[in-house]
């Protein structure tokens, strides 16, 4: 996994990049974390990450319910189809922001 | 429904029980799938099922005594329009009746794995482990 992290005023865009499982899980959460604790609004532009497991999807829940209890919010951008998929799979896509 | 054109095919191979080997789990049940010549939307979903089966046996098999070269085997066979892949792994034995998913409307980190599993196959089923082996997984779907 790779990324990129933008920053435009208030909202932190952070692009990650490849597949996401179990083994990039912390990484993940170390880049997106510290952005909610600093009351950021993240963009997670998701355009070239094809491939999310259930470790992945648990990033994206923790860090929306992360985002809530800071009162700000996560909103998951550009979508690829096949993790859009796997977030319907598990019945997230009216609990999750997405874009 | 796919059209398998190579109507009996088996493979298996090795992998070490840690997380960085998912990566090369999910490159070896692509290349079967090749082979079988699966469509694209059912691949994604037998590859995220056998993913999240061996990543079960990475965070629990072992959790006990975590050995850097304990090895966890996935076997793929095809036969007619019967998919049945097979785990084996030498950790804590699984007890069936604890393996459950969490309830999907309490939405919260972490147990959807084997919830994936479950919707994605049409059979899981935990059978006794031969010698080596300690857990025997199988799963299975027909195409």
């Amino acid at each position: 996994m790779s990324y990129k992290v933008t920053e435009e005023g208030n909202i932190t865009t952070i692009h990650l990049d490849g597949e996401i499982d179990m083994d990039v899980t912390e990484a993940a959460k170390e880049k997106i974390f510290p952005h909610i604790d600093a009351g950021k609004v993240v963009h997670l532009n998701l355009s070239n990450v094809q491939y999310m497991d259930s470790s992945g999807i648990s990033v994206l829940i923790e860090s929306h319910q992360k985002a809530l209890e800071k009162n700000t919010k996560v909103i998951i951008k550009d979508v690829s189809k096949s993790v859009l998929k796997v977030i319907m799979m598990a019945k997230l896509e009216q609990i999750l922001n997405l874009e | 429904m796919s059209e398998i054109t190579q109507v009996n095919h088996t493979e298996k191979k090795a992998f070490l029980v840690k997380s960085s080997s998912l990566k090369e789990v999910r490159i070896f049940c692509r290349d079967v799938f090749a082979k079988l010549q699966i469509d694209q939307g059912l691949k994604d979903e037998l590859v995220l099922a056998i993913a999240e089966a061996a990543q079960n046996i990475v965070k629990h098999a072992y959790k006990d005594s975590p050995n850097q070269d304990e090895l966890m085997v996935v076997k793929i066979s095809c036969e007619g329009n019967k998919l049945e892949i097979a785990f084996y792994d030498m950790g804590t034995p699984v007890d069936p009746k604890k393996v459950k998913h969490r309830e999907i409307d309490n939405v919260k980190p972490g147990g959807l794995g084997t919830f994936f599993i479950q919707e994605i196959m049409d059979a899981v089923e935990f059978k006794d482990g031969k010698k080596p082996w300690i857990n025997h997984l199988v799963l299975t779907k027909q195409l």
